[in-house]
């Protein structure tokens, strides 16, 4: 609780005149404006900012459907509002205590003064930064028809416990929390399609073994293939199946298993080096990389590993690649006058682009949404986890103790 | 008919010891891999008279119970990290070093591993793990692939040269445990190896 606390107060606070959003003029236009006035609540400023009205701020300013307009002083939050503020939308929020619960209210007018969103939540004090989110997901939900990705969570490997062990974050970098307990190497997280588990990788036992374990850290399990190396595991999104790196006498190829340890099967047969797998989303193919040609390049496959072809020609190290939620594009590591950046590749046109940055830029993963990729990047001195928009827009650091790297966004928007 | 059994012998020599480049036709170098029950399996030839060819073990070869122990408790110490250290502080153990995304032995690469196996074959008590590394300059996940490639080619050599592989196992580290952790030229070659920890027995 002490680090979580911790983490929290390291965290930067975003107060609401900080929030900006910065979208391409072309799309400007189908951006809603929305005033969001302090909540109406007899609790403290310090109660409310942290846990509530500053990630719900900060949610709303990054939904991509909304633009927050600032907020004219001395105008109570109705229609009247809204027009002074230049916007489509108030959304008036009431905080108030129930004995050990606190009760948000949050109402959407329009300039008619009419509610087009009305919704109570309650929760304890800690359920409140979730409170945030969800009355974010809704309404985004509300006018977009998709639900918002507030909800979802960054895995990572973090070293700040002395060791490289699994941890979770909010989208936002907030509530930052350990998972696994190795005291050893731990690396690679991936998510299951559910959001309910991860698999990763260990050398908690001296060999290099594959773990699946539950998002509160519970349920840990070994999941022994039968063959060495077992990392980069990924689930597949459509079935119980794992892909993952698998080795036999110091060939490393492409393997898949069923999450209960059955059925291994190896999908690449070359002498070079495989790695790096990942499901495409409707699951029917599979990325990898591999050093057949003499440097690591990107190649998709069949998800029974027939009907191989080589993506990436450019530059000489290629790895990491990871679909877009929509299938049509990937985004991967990508080595440019001898550093690694995102090159962000559309599948149909083959066409790519390479979102700048300094230091080394690894191991990128799309948000739920597919507006955001999270990635990795030592430009501070050290590892540490970003997020930008797939522009390379509203870059924003997510961790900031010890070293952070390898995450991976759930696949599921809530 | 004593060519016979000399060509005999030699191709012993030649079959157990493939690093030795070729036959000696006096005073044989004898195969360090082959025990002397393997010797005495030749079949007896009665006029043989000549002892020029005869299979004597080397100074340095470990075969006798009553050898081993003394050579080993007396010179290396108990202690497994103490043991490694002095290891690779005598040259017993050494590391071998791969080019940038690399994984097949130099020459250099090829001694260190001819010299670790010898000290391992006088040590059969002893059991090796060998770790997979890589320099910072590639990517962690393909690093880690590469990793597990350089230690199964030691492991690989390290038993042709007769070591038994029930007495090895391999791990890849990838680019995670740097030697030298600075990001220039020199730790990059440093970082690239397949580095060999004695664990025990």
């Amino acid at each position: 609780m002490t680090a979580a606390a911790l983490a929290l107060i390291v965290t930067p606070l975003y107060a609401q005149t900080q929030i900006q959003t910065s979208i391409e003029a072309s799309k400007a236009a189908n951006i809603v404006r929305v005033a969001i006035p302090w909540p109406d609540t007899m609790l403290s400023t310090e109660a409310i900012n942290g846990p509530f009205f500053a990630p719900l701020t900060r949610d709303i300013a990054g939904s991509g459907v909304f633009a927050i307009a600032p907020v004219p002083p001395n105008i109570p939050p109705n229609a009247d509002l809204a027009k002074s503020a230049n916007a489509q939308f108030v959304l008036a929020l009431r905080v108030t205590a129930e004995e050990q619960d606190y009760v948000v209210e949050a109402r959407l007018l329009d300039t008619t003064g009419a509610m087009q969103f009305g919704k109570r939540y309650r929760g304890t004090a800690p359920a409140l930064s979730r409170i945030a989110h969800m009355v974010a997901n809704d309404l985004v939900r509300a006018l977009n028809g998709r639900p918002g990705i507030f909800l979802s969570q960054i895995a990572y490997a973090s070293n700040r416990s002395g060791y490289y062990e699994i941890w979770l974050m909010d989208w936002d970098g907030a509530n930052q929390r350990q998972i696994s307990h190795h005291e050893a190497l731990s690396i690679l997280p991936s998510w299951s399609p559910d959001n309910d588990r991860m698999v990763y990788t260990s050398l908690g036992r001296g060999t290099s073994d594959m773990y699946i374990i539950n998002r509160r850290g519970g349920g840990r399990i070994r999941l022994p293939t039968g063959v060495g190396l077992n990392t980069s595991a990924t689930f597949s999104p459509i079935s119980n199946d794992i892909a993952f790196v698998g080795s036999i006498a110091g060939n490393p190829d492409i393997y898949v298993i069923h999450d209960d340890g059955r059925n291994l099967r190896r999908l690449t047969t070359t002498t070079s080096i495989e790695s790096t797998p990942e499901w495409s989303p409707n699951g029917r193919q599979i990325s990898f990389t591999s050093g057949r040609s003499g440097t690591p390049q990107i190649y998709v496959m069949d998800a029974e590993g027939t009907n191989v072809q080589r993506i990436s020609f450019e530059g000489e190290w290629n790895d990491d690649a990871t679909w877009a939620p929509d299938g049509e594009q990937m985004a991967y590591t990508s080595r440019v006058n001898g550093r690694f950046q995102i090159r962000i590749m559309n599948l149909v046109t083959r066409e790519s682009r390479i979102v700048a940055g300094e230091g080394s830029n690894e191991q990128p993963t799309w948000s739920p949404d597919g507006r955001w990729i999270a990635f990795q990047s030592n430009r501070s001195g050290r590892w540490q986890i970003y997020r930008m928009r797939v522009d390379g827009s509203d870059l924003m650091p997510l961790t900031f103790e010890g070293e952070n790297k390898d995450p991976d966004w759930s696949k599921k928007a809530e | 008919m004593s060519k016979v059994v000399k060509g005999f012998i030699c191709g012993l020599v030649i079959i157990a010891f493939v690093l030795v480049p070729a036959c000696r036709s006096k005073k044989t170098t004898p195969p360090k891999v082959v025990p002397a029950e393997t010797a005495e399996s030749v079949p007896p030839i009665p006029t043989m008279t000549t002892t020029e060819t005869r299979v004597t073990n080397p100074p340095d070869f470990v075969q006798t119970e009553t050898q081993s122990p003394r050579v080993t408790t007396e010179n290396l110490p108990a202690d497994i990290e103490e043991l490694n250290r002095v290891a690779q502080q005598r040259g017993y153990l050494q590391d071998a070093f791969f080019a940038y995304d690399e994984s097949t032995l130099s020459t250099d690469a090829q001694s260190a591993l001819t010299a670790a196996a010898n000290w391992l074959k006088r040590n059969a008590q002893y059991n090796l793990l060998i770790e997979g590394h890589c320099d910072e300059r590639g990517t962690e996940q393909y690093n880690l692939a590469l990793g597990d490639r350089r230690a199964n080619t030691a492991k690989e050599y390290l038993m042709t040269l007769g070591v038994d592989g029930s007495r090895m196992r391999t791990v890849s580290y990838g680019e995670e445990r740097p030697f030298d952790p600075a990001h220039t030229e020199s730790a990059w070659v440093k970082n690239r190896r397949a580095h060999l920890v004695i664990v025990g027995r």
